[in-house]
């Protein structure tokens, strides 16, 4: 459910490594990309662009395993028999999503137990707005429509990259994702438009997320070198704030449009067509991603609960004279 | 004890405070295989994903499962990934058949009791998925990729194969195919059966 290449999670003084690359190698990676050819998992890359990919892809993959735990928790309370059986095909496919991640992921070199290890020590990170609460069901529809829709934005963009592994992961997740951002849609146009009460539940949730949905997409981009030349790899397909303005472009009308209101007086679209907001609280955006949240503890102690009771499954079907196979493609 | 928002989660009475768990085991998962499905009848069985599984016959169900419950499919396949011998990539454009190193052809008087039937799969564009082009019969994987050569050589482009032995695919069969026909009762799970614009067009009206 969301893909970012977070390069600004990259620390600020470290090296891009290339000059230990070989000339050569590089200049025929460079060259293939440039043609709009794909990279493949055997192919030579630099360690910069195995680095960095791995990281997103990885991310993307706990975003879509700890996303789908805030709207799994509204399954059991979803009003109507309709809306579980929706609300439990979408939670899913965001897991199912996760799978195709990891695997994508894993042709890099990393191997997924590494990787859900690190899930549960704190060691990678996910989407950061899943470290907030959905105490209602109209938080669980603001993510439903809402995050689905930024992090359709997000891949997208990345699904044009040159990794061809993520690519089809990519393709896959982006059509699955047409239903949830259609389901919903359709479940806070229905509160919204309902009754007093829904309408009330409806715009007090939106108020709630509202400052985490305006961080989604990472603070603005530093144009370092890094940022040049994993935009170059096409790695990172689109700055952060052109993600956040097209984001903006195609939802906000729509939330206007069924008389929500957002909690943000300066938000408006200026006569260049740029929209214009408050800049998000960035310090407790980088507070709550370091572990600082309302949710951070619970996310990773269910993940951990998940792993732990799930272990004996695993432990009973081992095969001992098993080899690990990468992935293929 | 960890206290939520949601009762599933305080039933669970996690810690407050957990140990920090150790690093999960190498090969603390099950094996993958790779997935092969038909998008309509007559198509070519195309890659779509790996899964984990014990074995090929679970294998088979999680791919039914992951794979064939949103979109239209007609036939799946799975092999364990193991199972799948990969050729070098070549460029987008090309055969990659013609980087191969040439075998000594097999004489034709070779016994027969030593061939077995293998697929063979090319990807005609970095980035795209594996396509089925049919089957050769030879004694070896390399000796199959060359009958693969002879036989399907003159396809352009072809970035990369992958050959499997036919025995290692657990194929749908023909006579289960009512298994694909997907139940009208689920509907929900399409985008197309979310409509609001006459919802949203009536609340503007009375607004």
């Amino acid at each position: 459910m969301y893909g970012s290449a977070s390069t600004h999670d990259i620390p600020a003084k470290a090296t891009t490594g290339l000059e230990n690359e070989d000339p050569i190698l590089l200049a025929e990676f460079e060259a293939r990309i440039a043609r709009g050819e794909k990279i493949e998992p055997t192919d030579w890359m630099p360690q910069l662009y195995r680095k960095q990919l791995t990281r997103m892809i990885e991310q993307h993959a706990h975003s879509e395993i700890i996303g789908s735990l805030p709207e799994g928790t509204w399954i059991t309370r979803a009003p109507g028999f309709r809306r579980k059986m929706a609300q439990m095909a979408k939670v899913q496919d965001e897991v199912g999503h996760a799978q195709l991640l990891y695997s994508a992921a894993e042709t890099l070199g990393k191997t997924r137990e590494q990787m859900l290890s690190d899930l549960v020590n704190g060691k990678s990170k996910y989407s950061n707005v899943f470290n907030y609460p959905t105490p209602t069901w109209a938080d669980s529809n603001v993510i439903s429509w809402l995050i689905d829709a930024g992090a359709i934005v997000n891949q997208l963009a990345n699904a044009k990259g040159s990794y061809g592994p993520y690519c089809r992961a990519l393709d896959r997740i982006c059509a699955e994702e047409a239903f949830h951002l259609k389901y919903g849609h359709d479940a806070v146009v229905h509160m919204a438009t309902g009754t007093p009460i829904q309408r009330k539940m409806m715009q007090e949730a939106l108020n709630r997320w509202w400052p985490a949905i305006m961080t989604f997409f990472g603070p603005s981009d530093k144009m370092s070198t890094h940022t040049e030349i994993l935009m170059r790899w096409k790695v990172k397909m689109a700055t952060n704030d052109a993600c956040r303005q097209q984001f903006l472009d195609m939802y906000v009308p729509k939330i206007w449009e069924i008389g929500l209101t957002l909690p943000d007086a300066n938000l408006r679209k200026n006569e260049d067509g740029v929209w214009e907001f408050s800049e998000p609280d960035w310090e407790d955006f980088k507070r709550v991603i370091n572990g600082d949240g309302p949710c951070n503890a619970e996310r990773i102690a269910v993940r951990r609960a998940a792993e732990e009771n799930g272990a004996w499954v695993r432990r009973a079907m081992q095969q001992p004279q098993a080899r690990y196979v990468r992935p293929l493609a | 004890m960890l206290s939520s928002f949601d009762p599933r989660i305080n039933r669970l009475e996690l810690p407050d405070a957990p140990s920090i768990p150790t690093d999960k085991v190498a090969l603390d998962q099950f094996p993958t295989y790779e997935v092969f499905h038909q998008r309509k009848e007559n198509a070519a069985y195309a890659y779509v994903g790996p899964v984990h599984a014990p074995e090929a016959d679970v294998a088979f169900l999680f791919a039914k499962e992951q794979f064939s419950r949103r979109f239209p499919c007609t036939g799946m396949w799975v092999a364990p990934t193991s199972a799948i011998q990969v050729t070098p990539y070549g460029n987008d454009q090309e055969s990659v058949y013609n980087l191969l190193p040439l075998l000594p052809v097999e004489s034709a008087t070779a016994d027969a009791t030593g061939q077995q039937a293998y697929d063979i799969f090319h990807l005609k564009k970095r980035g795209k998925a594996h396509a089925h082009v049919g089957q050769v019969s030879a004694s070896s994987p390399e000796a199959a990729l060359q009958a693969a050569k002879a036989a399907f050589g003159d396809q352009r482009p072809v970035v990369n194969v992958w050959v499997i032995r036919s025995a290692d695919l657990l194929r749908s069969d023909d006579e289960d195919r009512d298994m694909w026909t997907t139940t009208p009762d689920k509907k929900y799970r399409e985008a197309i059966s979310y409509k609001v614009q006459d919802r949203i067009d009536r609340f503007k009206q009375e607004g």
